[in-house]
């Protein structure tokens, strides 16, 4: 197979994917695609299948069945090529202990068909890129600390220039300096590779990533923009209110504005006072402005607050359906 | 084979600067010292119908179940348990590519290891060289000698790499490697030694228990007979062993 000139559709095909370990299923016909230069967190809980997923991506695991392509080339069928566009940084970044952080670097550099005279400048300018040139340049990989490794591992996924790189959990054990690092470092590849990352940290996704891919037990549970993902899984908004104002003449103002409205009471405060939760669906028009219809009708308002939702409310609501779901099965 | 020679100097590398190989290298050297000395005592003692280099070459299968298991064991078997294999198999270089490199860097080690037996022999010429030095070391023996072993290593060593391919712990690696070294070399001689010619039943064992006489083929090299059979046994041998290794390290991956 001759290799594409032209930018596929997308950098990373997962299309049905299976692995079946005798009668165990680890991952279930999981498809999603990554775009070129798009940054995707990839999330689940442990055991969900996102480290078989990854391997199998990156061509060190065969799938059961299933097609995986990366930057429009077959995983399976023509693995050398798909391997010359991609870098992965398994978990636990497994590092050679015995070989220097240059000498490392070199080694891998050949390996990745950096050209001969282009090796030495990539190689120094990945080591300034994850800031290892001052300190870890000369050092053996073995004495390094894991944020060090953690760099290593990166700047080798970075040497090639690849088109697609793969990070599992690359901010494990990282301290808040160190990841915040590695976050500005994976932002700054955003429009020049794409970038598949799994990460516990939901933070951290959510701040560096333009999508994200949710899967739980082995089968995909949702995928798509953040604020797609909220708009579909949690389609209600929550305010909370602090009222004088009754329950039941509360709920029948809230009801006059939206029809699908809930309210119930929280908290009692003092004075005669209520912390109040009303929900409303996303979709509404009056989400936007409920404050100032509530204020119109005359009630008393202390204060009013939409409930922020993020990345991990979405994690939790699409990880909490599959496992009921799969408890009902 | 791609990136065959890049890696093979890596692998160089890593056995240069291992301590292991060292440490290996000592005690082979020890050993054959060791053995040396024993040989020339008994030649001094009383005229033996061997010189003492060929009675040295006669206990080779001594490092060769002692210290090849050695230099073979880590080579896949601390890669697997690290996890580095598989980092390196996310690299375009192919796996008989990575299996060949190690299996050469291996060998090649051990060619060096014997060949730094030769400065005995010099050492032992040097200083008693007013004794007859064709029956002291016969130049042409040692050079047959060795010529053997880097033949036989050739299967040796694809043995001991098969062998670290299926295990993730050295120390099993080298178990089996020395099971197998063990069973191959002494198979030959057993054969040999079975009155094959009487039981007709077993008279199919003949021709290749003729072929995998390890102790002969040695005799043969030293006395300076070059028989194609050996020779093909070897090669065909260490094809077979690395075909299935790299069938190995895919199969596990």
């Amino acid at each position: 197979m001759t290799e594409p000139t032209s930018q596929p559709v997308a950098a990373v095909v997962a299309e049905l994917l299976t692995k079946r370990y005798g009668s165990l299923t680890a991952i279930e016909d999981l498809s999603f695609t990554v775009a070129p230069g798009e940054i995707v967190g990839f999330l689940g809980p442990n055991g969900a299948g996102k480290s078989t997923t990854m391997k199998i991506l990156a061509g060190t695991m065969a799938g059961t069945s299933g097609r995986a392509t990366i930057w429009g080339e077959s995983v399976s069928l023509n693995p050398a090529a798909a391997k010359s566009h991609l870098a992965y940084m398994p978990e636990n970044n497994p590092l050679p202990d015995d070989l220097r952080v240059e000498e490392y670097l070199t080694l891998r550099a050949k390996l990745k068909n950096v050209e001969s005279k282009n090796v030495q400048e990539r190689v120094e300018k990945v080591m300034l890129d994850c800031d290892l040139t001052r300190r870890a340049k000369g050092r053996l990989i073995g004495h390094l600390s894991k944020g060090f490794r953690q760099r290593v591992g990166i700047a080798d996924a970075l040497l090639a220039q690849p088109k697609v790189i793969i990070l599992d959990e690359p901010t494990i054990g990282l301290d808040p300096h160190q990841i915040l690092g590695i976050r500005d470092l994976i932002r700054s590849l955003r429009g020049q590779m794409a970038v598949l990352i799994s990460s516990h940290i939901l933070h951290e996704v959510e701040q560096v990533c333009d999508k994200v891919v949710i899967i739980n037990r082995g089968r995909l549970v949702a995928q798509g923009k953040t604020e797609e993902l909220r708009r579909e899984l949690l389609p209600d908004s929550v305010f909370h209110l602090i009222s004088n104002t009754p329950l039941s003449q509360l709920l029948e103002i809230c009801l006059q504005i939206e029809s699908a409205a809930k309210v119930e009471i929280q908290e009692s405060l003092s004075g005669g006072w209520s912390r109040y939760k009303i929900v409303i669906p996303t979709q509404s028009p009056i989400r936007e402005n409920l404050a100032a219809h509530l204020i119109k009708t005359g009630i008393s308002i202390r204060e009013i607050a939409e409930e922020h939702y993020g990345l991990e409310d979405i994690f939790l609501a699409a990880t909490r359906r599959t496992t009921n779901d799969g408890l009902r099965n | 084979m791609r990136h065959f020679k890049t890696l093979l100097f890596h692998e160089l590398r890593v056995v240069i600067y291992s301590w292991n190989t060292w440490a290996t290298a000592g005690l082979f050297l020890t050993l054959m010292g060791t053995i040396y000395w024993f040989a020339l005592l008994e030649c001094s003692r009383s005229p033996q119908p061997w010189t003492p280099v060929e009675g040295t070459f006669k206990l080779f299968w001594l490092p060769l179940l002692c210290i090849l298991p050695l230099l073979t064991m880590r080579s896949f078997s601390e890669e697997r348990r690290a996890g580095t294999l598989s980092s390196l198999l996310t690299t375009p270089a192919s796996i008989a590519a990575i299996v060949w490199a190690k299996f050469l860097s291996a060998w090649i080690t051990w060619v060096v290891f014997w060949l730094g037996f030769i400065p005995f022999t010099l050492l032992v010429n040097f200083r008693l060289g007013s004794v007859n030095e064709q029956r002291l070391s016969d130049p042409s023996v040692l050079i047959g000698a060795l010529c053997f072993i880097f033949m036989s290593g050739l299967l040796h060593i694809a043995i001991g790499i098969l062998c670290s391919c299926l295990t993730r712990s050295s120390a099993l690696a080298a178990l089996l490697t020395f099971i197998t070294l063990l069973g191959l070399t002494a198979a030959g001689g057993a054969l040999e030694s079975l009155p094959i010619e009487s039981w007709t039943w077993l008279g199919w064992l003949r021709e290749p228990a003729s072929h995998l006489r390890t102790f002969g083929h040695l005799q043969d090299f030293a006395a300076g007979v070059i028989d194609s059979r050996p020779l093909v046994l070897y090669i065909t041998g260490n094809l077979l062993c690395l075909g299935l290794a790299i069938l190995a390290v895919e199969g596990q991956e």
